[in-house]
């Protein structure tokens, strides 16, 4: 009931509302429960919070559920039996549990949620990306550079999360813009990893040796795709996509050569800091935005180097 | 009454206690762990961290009584994360997907728990395939099927009173799932001391063929073992079910090696014939103790995943060790 007012006002006076350079008083350690720190995309994330914690002089500690939800419920607990001031959670596995969410409620601390919320218990503020538009841009350029017509393939994410959903709806709607596309192939991996793309591609490759297209829904997947057109000795017929703006993916794009040439980079660091910053203004009684958005840049050759030097 | 006097006499242990025979160490570990612990942060020692820790091994707690006695007889069983998570799948489908009442659907799920734990023990006995093979397979199959269940997608939507039993603590300290570990343990030390069959899994595993030439149902006995491991998958996924308030076809990747760690910890040995729940309910409590430890001191993740390791190596060393001497 009062969750919901604070939300109706947050929402009301999102517009007015600026929560950068925020005084920390009132939290002096913030817990900071992540998926998987595997993934660039949360490590990225981990250290926007821990710099600007370590800035703000806010102790943060970080707990890292290896993609399990069980896990992550447990370290959920600890971080309560240490007096955390807020909570920044990401939920971990496709069914985002609102276990921890009520754990910090009980508690009654700011829960602030990245990249994912749980559904029907969501925090004070949700931070995410825009995966739809991004990755329409992003499947776009593919298919621009691709001379607009040709065989596609997806390397999807782990099915059913948030991300993956998006970023295939925005994806969808870039195929059916283009008449001469043809979706030949899709296929799920389990982690998003690089790995998985490699596998995947080289099996996609071998079913149907012409694909000109394929669109990896991170960079990991994209990055092992990349491997897999290499060895096929494709490198000149195919274009690679990917997502998140990995630090090696940036690296491998700001070389200009092989067959990854395009994807969205996250504002991750952004995002871990507006994180700390949304956690500081809900402690101190101040409202924030339902939600904060935090858009993705396409990336390409052109503007990959700057980004190598200093991340969003 | 004689036999049992003499080993209370010498032992000065209660008959029961004797189970935790071969878990001294273990014992002697956990106890240097929490006074560790104790000294190092200010928020371990409370009754409330404790109750936490309760919560926190529920799952792999009841995992490991079934894993320990698949041990015992020399046997593995690769499959209980499968197993679990299609335990969880079949009940979210019956009760949210059907809306067949808990009651049913809980023993339904575990009845195809139970079945899985039937193939693979038919498989080992039957066809002679290790149990090591069989249960991989199984590991395979059963998580592939958890999948098809919903395309593998999670399903919410519960009573609320499955949730609140893993959350609300009856009398200030026991949730239902926590109480109804503890129920399987009790269960466990009472039968593998007490009563034929827990005694003959000690013969199997020391040696199968004189087992049976003892006229021990050696066949019967490992079918019985793999469906009881199964079943009490089944369960600790039940109890995950509720401390999530949603089951999701990806759950309990990996947890059959942390329930061969906590029995190995514990001190039962991997070729089978000795240890038993005594040891495994140290195990589980170092596991629980530790990872609760290191949260409570900040450790970084990566580094926690080192201590671990470093932990399962040290107490089966130190266990050899004092075994050799």
């Amino acid at each position: 009931m009062k969750l919901h007012k604070i939300l109706m006002a947050a929402t009301a006076c999102a517009a007015l509302l600026s929560p950068v350079g925020a005084s920390a008083e009132g939290v002096k350690k913030i817990g900071l429960a992540v998926p998987n720190l595997q993934a660039d995309f949360f490590n990225q994330i981990k250290l926007g919070v821990e710099n600007y914690g370590k800035e703000k002089g806010i102790e943060v500690i970080v707990v890292d559920a290896k993609n399990d939800t069980a896990t992550q419920v447990s370290q959920v607990q600890d971080l309560m039996t240490q007096g955390i001031d807020a909570f920044i959670y990401i939920p971990a596995g496709a069914a985002a549990a609102a276990v921890p969410t009520r754990l910090a409620r009980e508690a009654g601390i700011p829960v602030i949620n990245v990249d994912r919320f749980p559904e029907g218990e969501p925090g004070d503020t949700f931070i995410g990306g825009e995966g739809v538009n991004s990755s329409y841009q992003v499947c776009s350029e593919i298919i621009k550079r691709a001379g607009g017509a040709g065989k596609m393939v997806i390397i999807h994410g782990q099915k059913g999360t948030t991300p993956e959903i998006d970023r295939t709806e925005g994806c969808m709607k870039a195929i059916g813009e283009n008449a001469g596309v043809e979706l030949v192939d899709q296929q799920w991996t389990e982690r998003w990893s690089a790995d998985e793309g490699f596998a995947i591609t080289q099996n996609m490759l071998t079913a149907n040796p012409d694909i000109t297209m394929i669109f990896g829904q991170a960079d990991g997947i994209a990055m092992g795709a990349a491997k897999a057109v290499d060895v096929a000795n494709l490198s000149d017929k195919v274009i690679i996509g990917g997502y998140d703006g990995d630090g090696s993916a940036l690296e491998y794009l700001a070389k200009c050569e092989g067959p990854f040439v395009v994807t969205a980079t996250q504002s991750t660091r952004r995002m871990g800091v507006l994180a700390v910053d949304s956690a500081i203004a809900v402690a101190n009684g101040e409202t924030v935005p339902e939600k904060q958005v935090s858009e993705a840049v396409l990336t390409t050759c052109d503007n990959a180097a700057e980004f190598v030097a200093n991340h969003p | 009454m004689q036999t049992q006097s003499r080993s209370g006499a010498s032992k000065g242990t209660s008959p029961l206690f004797g189970s935790m025979k071969g878990a001294t160490g273990p014992l002697i570990g956990l106890i240097l762990l929490c006074a560790f612990l104790t000294v190092a942060t200010d928020t371990f020692f409370s009754v409330r961290n404790f109750l936490n820790i309760l919560d926190q091994i529920t799952v792999l707690g009841i995992m490991a009584v079934g894993m320990t006695f698949v041990i015992l007889i020399g046997g593995i069983d690769l499959a209980v994360g499968s197993v679990m998570a299609l335990t969880m799948m079949v009940l979210g489908y019956l009760n949210v997907e059907l809306g067949v009442a808990m009651g049913i659907a809980i023993p339904a799920s575990l009845a195809a728990a139970a079945l899985n734990g039937l193939v693979a023990g038919i498989l080992i006995t039957r066809f002679n395939v290790p149990a090591f093979i069989a249960t991989l397979a199984m590991m395979s199959i059963t998580r592939g099927l958890a999948n098809m269940i919903t395309n593998g997608q999670q399903i919410i939507g519960f009573p609320a009173w499955f949730n609140m039993s893993a959350i609300i603590r009856y009398g200030g300290f026991l949730t239902l799932t926590v109480a109804l570990m503890l129920v399987v343990f009790v269960l466990g030390l009472l039968y593998q001391r007490y009563r034929y069959g827990g005694r003959a899994l000690y013969a199997i595993g020391g040696n199968p063929e004189v087992a049976r030439l003892a006229g021990i149902n050696v066949t019967l006995m490992t079918v019985m073992v793999y469906v009881v491991c199964s079943v009490l998958a089944g369960v600790s996924g039940i109890v995950l079910g509720a401390r999530l308030d949603s089951v999701q076809p990806s759950s309990g990747v990996g947890y059959e090696l942390d329930a061969i760690a906590a029995v190995v910890i514990g001190g039962t040995s991997l070729s089978g014939g000795t240890g038993g729940i005594g040891g495994t309910v140290i195990g589980v409590l170092i596991i629980g103790v530790l990872r609760n430890g290191l949260n409570l001191l900040s450790v970084s993740p990566f580094m926690q995943q080192v201590v671990i390791g470093a932990v399962i190596v040290l107490a089966v060393t130190a266990e050899t060790f004092r075994k050799r001497k």
